[in-house]
């Protein structure tokens, strides 16, 4: 009988053995999660950017390599493996499970400066830059780069082979090239659409045109109904969306991703690809011999409408990272780093991008740099942004974007009525709108 | 007949033998209990805080607005499911899930018998072929997802080449951009992916069946198609209502292939509703809705399990 008791009590105290140490390994694995300052010399933090453009995850990359052999008493743990998903999923997972990043490339300041995610730049670092963009009369990012224009870069031998000589100068004759293109017997447009983000540079383009070069105030308007997607200027920009994707682009568009397009044009699959100036790294890695060219599409009246204006985007400190002052300054110093005329060069040539510092940075570029250069420093051409890169009165629903491109897909797979959709459009705007502010 | 008795001793309670030895199994049984608990205790612990908590903190949530990441969580009462319930997008979804878990449940089923069959009556390479049919099975489904994103992509993907190259050029298609093929292209991968799972079961089914009974029904002339229909496949009940169990439960929670194949599109083409629990909850910073819906979803496998079950079990045949 007393064996049997002692068997008994051994039996539950293993049981309860067991479920404490399993508890206790689960925490002490917490404990280590996120990039914890050591107690020895080194400090480390994470870092966070998006990864989905490969020449522009390789220049941070490099960057980020050639800080910590700068400065070997500091870690940092490069997060970013994430897809050419949408960067938004990726930060919001992150996030989750209590890994957001201490330095995060931040591109939806206003949402997580409101939900306390983030904190201000330190004013030290403000000097940095040109009139950086404020969002609640407060600087939030670093920007890493300003924004590019986004237009035609073509295949200067499809443009040959077709008799194209010059140049659109308005819109009506950028579809006559189209038209040229389809004779020759080449596919005239390539469109990465699999990837959804690929699919806001054609639908803004349009949209720029029709409705934001004229008012960059529409977003808000919207917001308080004044105007609608269903109005004239939209249902047109939205109708010569449908008309080209219909007519000129890659019957594969939809399974085509993003990083597959520069390869279309390169083997001569695709005559033209609609993207920005960060596509010119990976044409020329691709075949340093493939000579392409570089244009922004005018409108019908012959203007030309870029994005070109600054949003509150680039690095930002997590409000977790802000708490440790050590990990803050080896944050601050990654940061000074990368914006050193001399790295920063380098960062700037691998993607293209065009400086957001004060101080002058210099870098060789290529013809097609120097057009897009060129459309930036052009009185005439009129900035702008993408739908979802306005901010305050002007910010969308943040689940807006994705919804809305993927709701012009469907217009296009099925020949649908533009008008209808964006009557639809319109009101699971305002439906998301009045979700949000429950 | 005394019911306690003919089930606990096979004595009638009737008798006083009867009674004693009743009451002193009933003793035996009460003294375990306590200790019994001790050694559920790990796990039921381990439930309660990993499934049970969450469980009941996402009921709570899903009345909410969370946006996921601020710590302002404000109480909305029913707004989360009077806009599931009116809204496109998720009626959209709803349909895609159930066009999918039907095809998903029949089609994994159809394969898995035939290739325990095959299995079971193959003379030469038994384990070899056992071992190319579950082989899928161990692949994640992301990996799955994106080799056969790869095989069926338009422009570069075999099934176009292979198509092409036979001449067959008007046959290609954007498997997984166009609507009318990119369900049937995740359904039939999917199926590539987990019959080889349920035939594992199926083929336990199958061995178990007393051979004698196939024997019996050769002697009386029965075919194959006659001995499947009328002593296989009934006595293969217990394994068919785990499998449509399992195989429902698993095609209502999809959610790898079409991230990786199809992000839910062309369009919405494609969006079933644990993808859209992902993408609101996730990706558009709706938390608190994203978590009406999933709570919605947890009743409807709950519910259709149920009926599942009840329908199937019925069915079981003992021999």
């Amino acid at each position: 009988m007393l064996s049997k008791s002692k068997f008994k009590l051994t039996a539950a105290l293993l049981a309860v053995t067991l479920t404490l140490g399993a508890c206790s390994t689960s925490s002490s694995t917490n404990s280590d999660g996120n990039g914890s300052t050591s107690s020895s010399e080194k400090v480390s933090f994470t870092i966070g950017y998006a990864s989905g453009d490969p020449a522009a995850k390789k220049a941070i990359a490099d960057s980020i390599k050639k800080f910590t052999d700068a400065n070997p008493s500091i870690e940092i743990k490069d997060m970013s493996e994430n897809t050419s998903n949408s960067y938004l999923d990726w930060l919001k997972t992150k996030d989750a499970v209590g890994e957001f990043p201490d330095l995060v490339e931040m591109r939806d300041t206003e949402v997580f400066a409101d939900a306390g995610k983030i904190v201000e730049l330190p004013s030290d670092l403000i000097e940095l830059f040109d009139s950086p963009p404020e969002v609640d009369g407060k600087v939030w990012n670093a920007p890493i780069a300003n924004n590019v224009p986004q237009g035609m870069i073509y295949s200067k031998k499809a443009y040959a082979d077709a008799g194209i000589t010059d140049l659109p100068k308005t819109y009506d004759e950028f579809i006559s090239i189209q038209e040229k293109l389809k004779s020759s017997g080449i596919t005239p447009i390539v469109v990465g659409g699999k990837d959804i983000f690929h699919m806001g540079f054609w639908v803004n383009k349009f949209l720029i045109d029709e409705v934001y070069a004229e008012d960059p105030d529409w977003n808000s308007k919207k917001t308080e109904q004044a105007v609608s997607f269903a109005d004239d200027n939209v249902v047109q920009a939205m109708t010569d969306y449908k008309e080209l994707f219909q007519n000129y682009v890659d019957k594969g568009w939809l399974s085509t991703p993003d990083n597959q397009t520069a390869s279309f044009l390169i083997t001569g699959k695709a005559a033209q690809l609609y993207s920005g100036t960060w596509m010119f790294s990976q044409i020329e890695e691709a075949d340093p011999s493939f000579e392409y060219g570089f244009y922004a599409i005018p409108d019908r009246e012959g203007h030309v409408n870029v994005i070109g204006l600054p949003s509150p985007a680039g690095w930002t400190l997590s409000a977790e990272a802000a708490k440790d002052p050590e990990k803050t300054e080896a944050i601050k110093k990654f940061i000074r780093f990368f914006f050193e005329p001399e790295q920063y060069s380098q960062y700037l040539a691998s993607v293209n991008g065009i400086p957001s510092t004060k101080a002058e940075v210099t870098y060789e570029t290529g013809e097609a740099m120097q057009t897009a250069l060129d459309l930036m420093s052009d009185p005439n051409v009129t900035k702008s942004l993408a739908i979802n890169n306005w901010w305050g009165e002007n910010l969308i629903p943040p689940q807006f974007r994705n919804w809305f491109y993927k709701k012009l897909q469907e217009m296009v797979l099925n020949d649908a009525d533009v008008k209808t959709y964006m009557e639809q459009v319109d009101a699971e705007y305002d439906n998301q709108v009045k979700a949000n502010s429950m | 007949m005394d019911k306690e008795g003919v089930f606990e001793l096979g004595i009638p309670a009737s008798t006083e033998k009867g009674t004693l030895a009743t009451a002193s199994a009933r003793k035996r049984k009460k003294k375990h209990h306590p200790f019994a608990v001790v050694f559920i205790l790990p796990s039921l612990i381990l439930y309660t805080l990993f499934v049970i908590v969450p469980t009941l903190g996402s009921a709570y949530l899903s009345f909410t607005s969370w946006d996921g990441i601020s710590e302002d969580i404000r109480y909305i009462g029913f707004a989360n499911f009077i806009e599931i319930w009116s809204s496109p997008r998720v009626h959209n979804a709803l349909k895609n899930t159930l066009i999918m878990t039907v095809s998903l449940v029949v089609l994994e089923n159809i394969a898995a018998i035939a290739m325990a069959l095959m299995v079971d009556k193959v003379r030469w390479f038994k384990n070899l072929f056992r071992s190319i049919f579950y082989f899928p099975t161990l692949l994640s489904g992301i990996v799955m997802g994106f080799v056969w994103a790869m095989i069926l992509n338009y422009n570069f993907g075999v099934v176009n080449q292979i198509l092409n190259n036979m001449g067959l050029g008007s046959w290609t298609v954007d498997w997984l951009g166009d609507p009318k093929y990119a369900m049937l292209s995740v359904i039939l991968s999917t199926v590539w992916k987990g019959a080889g799972y349920y035939m594992i079961i199926y083929l336990a089914g199958l061995q178990s069946i007393p051979p004698e009974l196939s024997e019996a029904a050769n002697i009386d002339g029965a075919n194959g198609w006659q001995q499947f229909r009328f002593i296989t496949f009934p006595l293969l009940a217990g394994s068919v209502t785990v499998c449509m169990v399992l195989s429902m439960i698993s095609a209502l929670k999809i959610f790898d292939q079409i991230a990786v194949m199809t992000d839910g599109g062309p369009g919405f083409a494609t969006e079933t509703l644990t993808y859209i629990i992902y993408k609101v909850g996730f990706g558009e910073l709706r938390q608190g809705f994203g978590t009406a819906l999933a709570m919605v979803l947890f009743v409807i496998i709950l519910i259709i399990t149920m009926i599942q079950v009840k329908i199937l079990r019925k069915r079981e045949v003992q021999y």
